[in-house]
């Protein structure tokens, strides 16, 4: 694999990070500019991701600064969901973030007073998510795990109510306590490697790569155990999930679309990145994996058959979710793993569409209780179009893009002969086809259950359809020729897979 | 090299504050504890900056975020939140109890099974194995604060005696890390306590308490 040094990794995570800065310096200046700002720099980002997958995908891995900066496929991929999720969030949230009910709940005044806030930290988030997918330092790794809470945290209280205050706190509290056990994890690392690697190159997640394999095995195993409870508290993965349904689902809408579409694969990323350093010597680990992901899905998906609240149920359905995601990568094998990154994008996907969609409830109506909507449908025919092509998605039905992505994952799990883990994630499947087309058909057809569902409704502005449109039209077209992203996700896996069939 | 007589009796203090840190009902006590652990791990830490100077740098940054910021921040906000801690779940007498047994029973335990958990075969030898047993101890201890402390301040001392424990074992784990990571590691850790206050501060404001156990209009 050659590789060749660019300036693309750092300008990746720097112009997220510059518009960030950009938008308080310029405090004082009025809506456009911070919206204006972050527009731009959400959409630039955008295009250094797709230059970067071009490039990785023409040549070998881009490095910068010493191999500080490493982007392979599986972190231009990642790079990539990011950008583009991101930037479509961004324009989302340029009318949603002002939507009448909100000003009246909150407060013309403050609201208005914490927008530049509000687009500074998103854009600093942005760009620490992206800064944890490019570094290749284990170490720097933890620091930008830990700057996404850092950055994020008062984005998920923006609201300062009760329930957003309480959100918040569990957030915070339960991340950083999280981050701490991975930060002990990636020092084990560290500490075990430089037995084997001079100087500076024991800290180089691709070096460490190579020698994870004469790691004593009390070390290895207690590292992998400290990496799976750090980095998995930040992925949403069971039993550590408490803090996700209500982060989720009392942070603003477009930041919800952010903490459920991108934040958490980022988390998975970074477990993936380090636990699959030892699956070869110890497949053990790959057993216990899977595992802990059936838990995760069967768990999460039972808590959102019991949600009234709409973003309640996507946030548990995302921790089921992420169950796959898990699943997949945990397998181990190129399949396994090919399946895994596939359904990370997909998931991506479609949880932004379905977050953005109840988004576009709360503005119509400011209900976001199943039980007191209903008939939305026929008022909001692009909204309600596009909420049934990712519930359908979702649930793994063909000829959409979840079907592809977890069918790879059954088979791969078939494959290593875990039959017991594939009878669960179908069970799971159907599961989720129940609940997401309940509550679609419940919010969407059938009749309004409360005054909320029938005063006077319109669709919801072009800026917040269209990312909806373009999220639905991607979930058609990855599931009608998977094919399109197959060159880059058959590189990532090919990175990420240690285990042979 | 080192004083391993000096070295042992500071890490025996420390883990000393971290008990008082946790018991002290007094939140402000709690604080002035919290900050002379600080201070003592900046002692170590020079101790050991005696055979790597790139410790120099590291006590620096732990005297400037540990033992002056954080508790500055702690004091500031215990001001608008009241200094007196709330209940814990577990009364003071069994929790002193509990917490000495701990503090006791762990330092063994990880001093005799270090073998298990140190990567390197520094790690397992004299002061550096003193310094990894110590700073599990104080992990234990911070773990214990949070899962029994209501009061939303106390747990936040809790996280800060965890990040202690694991800055204190980059001594034996990392001691040839760089400045920059070090650096990066301690500012974030600042930073995340200094959130975490503001988010209670409003807390506060809202529901008139910081009774964690109060926080709980968000079911399942």
């Amino acid at each position: 694999m050659k590789e060749q040094i660019s300036i693309l990794p750092a300008l990746a995570c720097l112009i997220p990070a510059g518009a960030g800065i950009l938008i308080f310096a310029g405090g004082r200046l009025g809506a456009w500019f911070w919206k204006g700002i972050a527009v731009l720099g959400g959409l630039a980002t955008a295009v250094v991701a797709g230059l970067m997958a071009a490039k990785v995908l023409g040549g070998g891995s881009l490095t910068t600064w010493s191999n500080e900066l490493h982007v392979d496929a599986l972190s231009a991929l990642l790079v990539a969901v990011i950008a583009g999720v991101g930037s479509l969030a961004v324009i989302y949230s340029i009318r949603y973030i002002t939507l009448p009910a909100l000003l009246d709940r909150v407060g013309r005044d403050i609201i208005e007073r914490r927008l530049p806030t509000f687009y500074g930290l998103t854009m600093l988030f942005l760009g620490t998510m992206i800064w944890g997918c490019v570094t290749n330092n284990i170490i720097m790794l933890y620091v930008a795990v830990e700057a996404t809470t850092i950055a994020s945290g008062l984005l998920v209280a923006f609201y300062w109510d009760r329930n957003g205050l309480e959100a918040g706190y569990k957030y915070l509290m339960l991340l950083t306590i999280g981050i701490t056990f991975a930060l002990f994890g990636c020092v084990l690392i560290y500490a075990a490697a430089t037995a084997y690697l001079p100087g500076v190159q024991a800290l180089l997640m691709t070096e460490i790569k190579g020698v994870a394999g004469s790691i004593p095995r009390s070390t290895a195993l207690m590292a992998v155990a400290l990496l799976v409870v750090g980095f998995g508290t930040k992925a949403g993965i069971a039993p550590f999930h408490p803090w996700l349904p209500d982060a989720h689902a009392e942070a603003p809408t477009p930041m919800s679309v952010l903490l459920s579409g991108v934040m958490i694969k980022m988390a998975v990323y970074a477990l993936a990145r380090t636990v699959s350093m030892f699956l070869p010597a110890w497949p053990v680990i790959s057993i216990f994996l899977v595992a802990l992901a059936c838990f995760t899905m069967v768990l999460g998906i039972l808590m959102a058959l019991l949600q009234d609240d709409l973003k309640r149920l996507l946030a548990y359905s995302s921790v089921s979710q992420m169950g796959y995601v898990l699943m997949g990568l945990g397998i181990g094998t190129y399949l396994g793993c090919y399946g895994g990154l596939f359904h990370l994008l997909n998931h991506a996907v479609f949880k932004a569409l379905l977050f953005m969609g109840v988004g576009a409830v709360i503005y119509a109506t400011n209900g976001r209780q199943i039980s007191e909507l209903g008939g939305l449908g026929k008022k909001m025919p692009i909204t309600s179009g596009c909420f049934f092509i990712g519930a359908l998605a979702i649930s793994g039905f063909p000829p959409f893009n979840g079907f592809m992505s977890k069918i790879t994952i059954y088979l791969a799990a078939a494959e290593r002969g875990m039959w017991w883990a594939a009878t669960i994630a179908i069970v799971t499947g159907v599961l989720t086809l129940v609940t997401l087309i309940h509550t679609a058909y419940a919010v969407f057809w059938g009749e309004p259950r409360s005054e909320k569902a029938t005063a006077d409704i319109k669709e919801v502005p072009a800026s917040m359809w269209v990312p909806m449109v373009i999220l639905a039209g991607v979930c058609i077209l990855l599931g009608i020729v998977p094919q399109v992203v197959y060159p880059l996700l058959d590189k990532a896996a090919a990175a990420l897979a240690t285990l042979g069939s | 090299m080192y004083n391993v007589q000096l070295i042992e009796t500071l890490s025996l203090i420390m883990i000393l504050t971290s008990v008082t840190a946790v018991e002290t009902r007094n939140l402000r006590f709690a604080s002035i504890a919290y900050s002379v652990q600080a201070l003592l791990i900046c002692g170590l830490l020079l101790q050991f900056a005696r055979g790597n100077p790139a410790l120099y740098w590291w006590a620096g940054t732990a005297f400037a975020t540990k033992a002056v910021v954080t508790p500055l921040l702690l004091f500031a906000y215990i001001k608008r939140t009241g200094e007196r801690e709330l209940k814990a779940i577990i009364g003071f007498g069994p929790s002193v109890v509990i917490a000495a047994t701990m503090m006791i029973g762990f330092y063994r335990l990880t001093h005799n099974n270090i073998h298990l958990l140190a990567p390197t075969p520094l790690a397992t030898e004299g002061v550096f194995r003193t310094n990894l047993a110590v700073a599990l101890t104080v992990f234990a201890l911070g773990i214990y604060a949070i899962l029994t402390r209501r009061d939303a301040v106390k747990t936040v001392i809790g996280i800060c005696l965890l990040e202690n424990a694991v800055h204190l074992s980059l001594v034996s784990l990392a001691p040839e890390l760089r400045e920059t990571a070090l650096v990066g590691i301690a500012t974030e850790v600042v930073v995340t306590v200094w959130l975490l206050l503001y988010v209670i501060a409003g807390i506060h404001q809202r529901f008139g308490t910081t009774d964690t156990f109060k926080l709980s209009e968000l079911h399942w």
